[in-house]
Parts: C-alpha cells; structure tokens; sequence
C-alpha cells in the first residue's frame, strides 16, 4: 500500500510502525511526546478544518509544550466532517460507525491499512491470547459479521486480520446477516475445546446476548474448558435486551462456563486505530482496568469545565493516538473514564438511569426520533 | 423498606379510603385547594423547607429553586383546582351520589415518581386524592424530599385525607418492593420512555396505567419577534425558560427555530439569547451538572466549535466555563441536546418547514413557545396541535404552566376515575 509522496508523513508512518513492530512494549513518554507534537503539527498543516479549530483554541504546533494540550476532535463529529490528514483522491479505505437507521453514521477515511493493521494485532495477541507461543495459533470464534459481509466495518476487518494472522483452521464468523448460527457456533465450540489449549470467543457484546438467549431457549449451558476466554465490545446498541456488565459476566458465566476473570472487554471505536482491553488475561489477580498499546495514551476531562480531571475523579475520555497518522490523532469520546493505576475503566451510564427531569436528552431523543 | 411494609401501607391506605370515602367528595376538594395555597405561599413551612433541603438533593442553585417555585406554584391555586375539577368531572357530588352517571377513584394508586422537579411531583400526588383514591407514592431518587413534605402538608391540613398518602422510599433496582407496589389498582408513573416500557411490562390487567415519559418543548419566532424590542423580549423569555430549572423539565426549550428568509435573523437571535443566559447565569446560577451531563455539555460544545471551524454556518456562544451554550445551527436538522442550558437555534424558511421540522420531535412534542407571527398565529397552532403539542404559549411562560395543562394530551383528573352509569327505568 502506498502512503503517497508526502515525505514528511512517510517518515512519520515508519517511526510509528516501527514502534508497533518491536516486539517489547516498553513505556516511553519522551518518544511518546515527540511523536505525538510531530504528528499534530503535521496534521495541523494538512487538514483544514483542524488546523482552524485548534487555531480557534489559540493552539499552534509552536504553542504546546506537551502531548496533553493538543486539541481533540469529538468523535461524532466523523459523522459530518471528513477528518483526512491527505487528499482526498488518496482515499483507499472508509470505516463507518455501525449507527442505527435512525442516526447518521460517522465515516473514518484511510489511505491506508498498514497502521491499523500494525496495532490490533500485537494488542489482541497481548490482552486476549497472551498465553499463545510465538508461531502458534488459536481456535478464534467470532460473533460478528465477516469482512466480506460488513467492509466498512473496522470490527470486522480487525476479527479477519486476527484470523488472519493468530487463527487455527477452525477459526471462523458466526453472525451472518445479523442471525447467530447457533448450530455451527456450537459445533466448532465442541470440536475447538477437544484439542484444549487456547480458544477465543470473540465479539459484539449484543451478539453474546444472542448466543445466551439461545441456549436458554434451548434449555442447555456449556461447560466451555478452562483454556476458553471472551472478548467483547461495542455494548447492545439496542440490538438485544440490555444488561449491567456485571449481569452479563455472570450469565455468561453460567450459561457457557466461564468465568469473569477470562472474559475481556475491548474499547474501541472505528475512529481511533488502537484499541484497549481488559487487564484481566494479561495481569490475572490484578485489578481489572483498560490497557493499551504504548502508542495510545488516553487523559481524563474534568467533565465541566473541560480541564485536566483531578486523580481519581470521573473524567470525559479523550485518547491520543499514533496510529491515526491519516486522520486526527486527539479524539474526544462521549464516554466516562476512571483512572486505576496504568489503565482506566470506562462508566458508561447504567440502563434505567434517572435523569434529573422529565426533559429528554440528547442521543436518546435522536435514536427515537428517526430522524 | 421491605416488600411486605409495602404491601402492609397498601391495606391501611385502602382502609383509610373507605373512610374518606364516607365525606363528602366537595371536603377532599376544599381540603386539596387549601393544601395548593400552602405551597403557593412562600412563607409557608413547606415551601420554605422545600427550598431549602432540594438544592442539596438535586444539584439545582438555591436562586434557581426560588425561582422556579414562585414562579411554577403560582398558577397552582386552589380556586384553579376546583376550576380544574368542574371542568374534567362536572359535579364533585358524581363522587357521592348513588344514580345517573358516577364517578370513582381507585381503591389504591401507586405513584411512581421521577426527576427533581417539585411540581410535576405535587400534582402527581394529589390527582388521585381529588378522585379520594388514597396514594403510595415512591420517590424519586433524584428528589427525596417533595413526597414526603406534600404528605406533612396534606396531614396537617386534614388528618384524615393525611392517613391517604403514604411514602415508600425503595431503591430503583429493589424489584420485589416494586412488585409489592404494582399490585395497587391504579398505577401512574412518571420517567424515561424505557422506564415506563419497563414498568408497563410488568403491571398486571385489570390494574390501570397511566404513563408520563419523557416530553420536550421548543421555541418559534415569526418575523414579528425578530427585531427591536421584540426580539429582545423574545430572547429574554426564552432564556428564562431554559435556566429554569436547568432545561431539566420537558418544558424547558431545547432548540429555538426562526422562521422566515431572512440569513441574520438566527444570528441576532442567538447573541440577544446568549447575552440574556448570561445574565440569568449571574441571577439564577446553574447547578453543578454530574459527570455524565458535563460531559455531555462539553462534548456538544466541542462539536459545534469543530462544525464551525470546518466552514460551516454554525456559530457556538458560550461554553463550559460560561455555563450555558447557545449553537447557531446553518439547518433545521435534529442534533443532540445535552441540556443544561444548551439550546440551539435553527433557521426554517416558513411555516411549512417549520412543522416538518418538528415532525421527527412530534412523539415528544410538550410545549411550543411561539411570538411573531401575526395572522398566521392561528394557522400554525392548529398545525402544531397536529403535530401532538400539548402546550402552545408566549416565551417566558413555558414554565408556569396552568393546574389544567393537558400534560401528555389528556385531562388531569379524569384519567385516575372510574364512571358508573345507572340506568333506572321506572
């Protein structure tokens, strides 16, 4: 894939890919820093829009001194805005949000692959299989649709390139056109637990709600062996009943035999190139909280007055990150964040909240309004 | 509280029914309207300690409280109540008599109550009563504190209409004291649209439901309301109702639309509303908005910036650190409302655009404060009738609204009442 003949970016794209490929996932701030000052300088000289929004904030490349004070871009605002760090006529690659029919669906525009490919894959392979010999490979059961079937699906892409690269023979997508296949799923379960070891349930967090449905309605629960672990992400999005984390560990738990302790969730979203993962598998007996690659850093947003939050208190998440060369690397999301230690843990609102009035808010007026 | 302390109020709030049941209908009536006027007096016992404990319970500014109060218990009188009874049931002596048409209230209603906004609450509590249906009402969690200051006054005012209410605080996830609660005959709920799926779900025929979800208004100026002192004016009304209790209440405004063709006018609209929130911001301070709602202020305040700087006809006025942000939006299109005194102001070129802007809102649709329009005033309401508002009124009077507003489209009072028809042939 080529990167066009922006120099200045190639060489940017080669530093970054040449920290994701290092085999070690030491911290280093200080090259964290220069890279993420050279990056949002080089962004702010090619994408427009960026450029006049940070200048709206008074924020020029000469005027940071360090990576926390670049701008971020809200990550809705990919649903009106193409954020490209390149010409438009470099487009190779468009993510879209999965959205409802209801809601506009935020599009991420890519030259090229070669960066998120280059992150997923050692950060699956740390926080989901970390227990996998180098060379070897892994039953990879997915409950998400193909590649083929959602290619502008940046979930979709990410489960064919761990097939790709980490899956055994008996890997394989199980969501087809929004149906579960509850009968293969079980079979391929059945036949990847005979060689013991490593298997991976992977996929969208309504998906598993599917999957529990059925074996209820089917009256069964498995007893998956120890070497299974579950990632999950990207929440119910009003695709299934919905239900408290805690819940859902625990109905998986006794519907499919394992534990919270092996189950991971993934936070991710189609705009950022670098995803987190539970701490679980990684750091077992450890408080369980977000990690991520060394190239992604995330800061907490005083939810008010939009500053730093203070240690330990709720913040708005906003993520830096390297592997965003084509787009912007500072997004600000709509999820609430905690610090624990090296990671955070993401608070989303609990189903049922109550709201201090009787006025409707936000996305929930627009998810009900068809608009 | 336990599921079988909610079971036992219900007996005795349904023996204590049979015994104001006994008195005639016009006592409870005259007791009601004599328990609004206490909450109308700001001198009150309960008023005053209503203003005083809910800033530390919701979050509101103690200015804000005061002035919501006076301003949304003002119309709330007693003389409004017994209006408000003739009007919906006719003759209260229907709740008495023994032939022709009667009325009747429930053994029991179970009120389920949400938000932290205290006159929704009052009069959710005391509808059933004007029906002498005796009331279990659950607090909201974010409002502890109203149900059982309503309850102190209606006891003292009248013991025995005060053995008719109770309070069960329980928790929102305590699902056997709800299943205790929901075994009432008549149910009335206020909260979120998923809340009242939730709760529907579960109330078992031939029990009654009566829903209240969630609601939202907005705002139209006319070309009269777009320049000079009237545009002022207009501006100043809107941004009182959109302090007012922090846009919490589905009467507060959340986006305003101009119509007409003229490019500035959205313009003008939206510095005269930015400088009258600013100065609200002075005289009635917003509350501290929890984590989720800052956020989401933020989040909003970020994107319009970020649309504006892409070259966009938006303008954002305002902030974070300003408390309140008014978005001059370049179209009509929805977007999210984070509230806390975040409004929008949209452009439509006429009337037309103006309802099909309003349709995607229409199922939500509470109140429409409307000035400007001359000879089409009446045209469009009849319009926005249509559309499903239930509340049509000049900027600045959405959060006042009358004892008799048919909140959610229907009557007050007759949704909590059984009718009985004697038919007698001599």
């Amino acid at each position: 894939m080529t990167h066009g003949p922006d120099p200045a970016r190639r060489n940017l794209d080669a530093r970054v890919l040449a920290w994701m490929r290092e085999p070690s996932w030491k911290p280093d701030a200080a090259r964290f820093e220069a890279l993420a000052l050279e990056l949002f300088a080089f962004q702010w000289e090619r994408c427009p829009p960026y450029r006049r929004f940070c200048e709206g904030r008074g924020v020029r490349p000469a005027t940071l001194s360090n990576w926390q004070e670049i701008p971020a871009v809200p990550t809705g605002a990919f649903k009106e805005l193409e954020l490209r760090s390149f010409p438009a006529q470099r487009s190779a690659h468009v993510f879209r949000t999965s959205g409802t029919s209801t809601s506009a669906r935020g599009a991420l525009h890519l030259d090229t692959l070669e960066l998120y490919e280059a992150s997923l894959l050692p950060s699956f392979a740390r926080f989901v299989l970390p227990d996998l010999a180098p060379g070897e490979r892994a039953p990879i059961l997915v409950l998400a649709p193909s590649p083929n079937e959602a290619p502008d699906s940046s979930l979709s892409h990410m489960f064919g390139v761990v097939l790709r690269e980490l899956g055994a023979p008996e890997s394989g997508f199980f969501l087809r056109e929004g149906v579960l296949l509850s009968d293969e799923l079980l079979a391929a379960l059945a036949r990847a637990g005979e060689h013991g070891g490593c298997v991976a349930l992977c996929g969208t967090t309504f998906a598993f709600v599917f999957l529990l449905d059925e074996l209820a309605r089917r009256g069964r629960s498995l007893a998956l062996p120890p070497g299974t672990r579950i990632m999950e992400t990207g929440g119910f999005k009003g695709r299934s009943r919905e239900l408290g984390r805690d819940a859902l560990y625990a109905e998986i738990g006794q519907r499919l035999g394992v534990p919270a302790a092996r189950i991971v969730n993934q936070y991710g979203m189609t705009e950022l190139g670098s995803q987190f993962y539970d701490s679980v598998l990684r750091l077992p007996g450890e408080p369980r909280r977000k990690l991520g690659p060394p190239w992604a850093r995330v800061k907490l947003v005083e939810p008010v007055n939009g500053g730093p939050a203070p240690e330990n208190e709720l913040g708005a998440i906003a993520i830096v990150d390297l592997a965003n060369t084509g787009s912007v690397l500072a997004l600000q999301t709509a999820d609430l964040g905690r610090r624990i230690g090296d990671g955070f843990d993401v608070l989303g609102r609990e189903p049922g909240a109550e709201a201090r009035g009787c006025s409707i808010a936000a996305d929930e007026l627009l998810g009900q309004a068809g608009t | 509280m336990t599921p079988e302390e909610v079971t036992d109020r219900l007996a005795e709030l349904r023996e204590a029914g049979v015994e104001l049941r006994r008195r005639p209908a016009s006592d409870t009536l005259a007791s009601l309207a004599q328990v609004l006027e206490l909450w109308r007096d700001p001198g009150s016992p309960w008023r005053r300690r209503l203003e005083t404990e809910l800033p530390g319970v919701t979050g509101f500014s103690p200015e804000n409280v005061h002035e919501g109060l006076a301003r949304g218990l003002a119309p709330f009188s007693g003389d409004a109540l017994l209006a408000l009874a003739r009007s919906e049931l006719g003759d209260p002596a229907r709740l008495d008599t023994a032939g022709g048409s009667m009325l009747s209230g429930f053994d029991v209603t179970a009120v389920v109550l949400a938000g932290a906004i205290p006159q929704p609450s009052l009069l959710a509590l005391l509808a059933p009563l004007v029906l002498r249906s005796p009331v279990l009402a659950k607090p909201a969690s974010r409002d502890p504190v109203t149900p059982g200051l309503v309850a102190a006054s209606i006891a003292a005012v009248d013991a025995g209409l005060g053995r008719c209410i109770a309070i069960a605080p329980f928790g929102s996830h305590d699902e056997a004291c709800l299943s205790a609660l929901l075994d009432a005959s008549c149910i009335a709920a206020t909260g979120s649209d998923a809340s009242i799926a939730a709760l529907a779900g579960r109330v078992r025929p031939p029990r009654r439901f009566i829903p209240s979800g969630h609601r939202l208004s907005v705002a139209a100026l006319g070309p009269g309301a777009l320049a000079g002192a009237a545009l002022e004016a207009a501006a100043e009304g809107i941004a009182l109702d959109v302090a007012l209790w922090d846009q919490q209440g589905c009467l507060s405004p959340l986006a305003v639309y101009v119509v007409g063709r003229s490019d500035t006018a959205p313009d003008r609209l939206a510095e005269c509303l930015a400088r009258a929130l600013a100065d609200l911001e002075r005289r009635l301070p917003r509350g501290k908005p929890d984590a989720a709602a800052g956020a989401a202020f933020l989040y909003e305040c970020d994107s319009a910036e970020l649309r504006a700087a892409a070259g966009g006809r938006v303008t954002l006025l305002g902030g974070a650190a300003q408390h309140f942000a008014v978005v001059r939006e370049a179209d009509a299109a929805p977007r999210p409302a984070p509230l806390q005194r975040f409004v929008r102001v949209h452009p439509v070129a006429d009337a037309r655009e103006l309802r099909a802007a309003l349709r995607p809102l229409a199922p939500h649709l509470a109140g429409v404060a409307l000035a400007g329009f001359g000879a089409e005033a009446a045209a469009l309401a009849r319009g926005l009738a249509d559309l499903g508002a239930s509340r049509l009124c000049r900027p600045g009077e959405l959060q006042a609204p009358p004892l008799a507003w048919p909140h959610d489209n229907r009557p007050v009072l007759l949704p909590y009442a059984r009718f009985t028809d004697r038919e007698t042939r001599e």
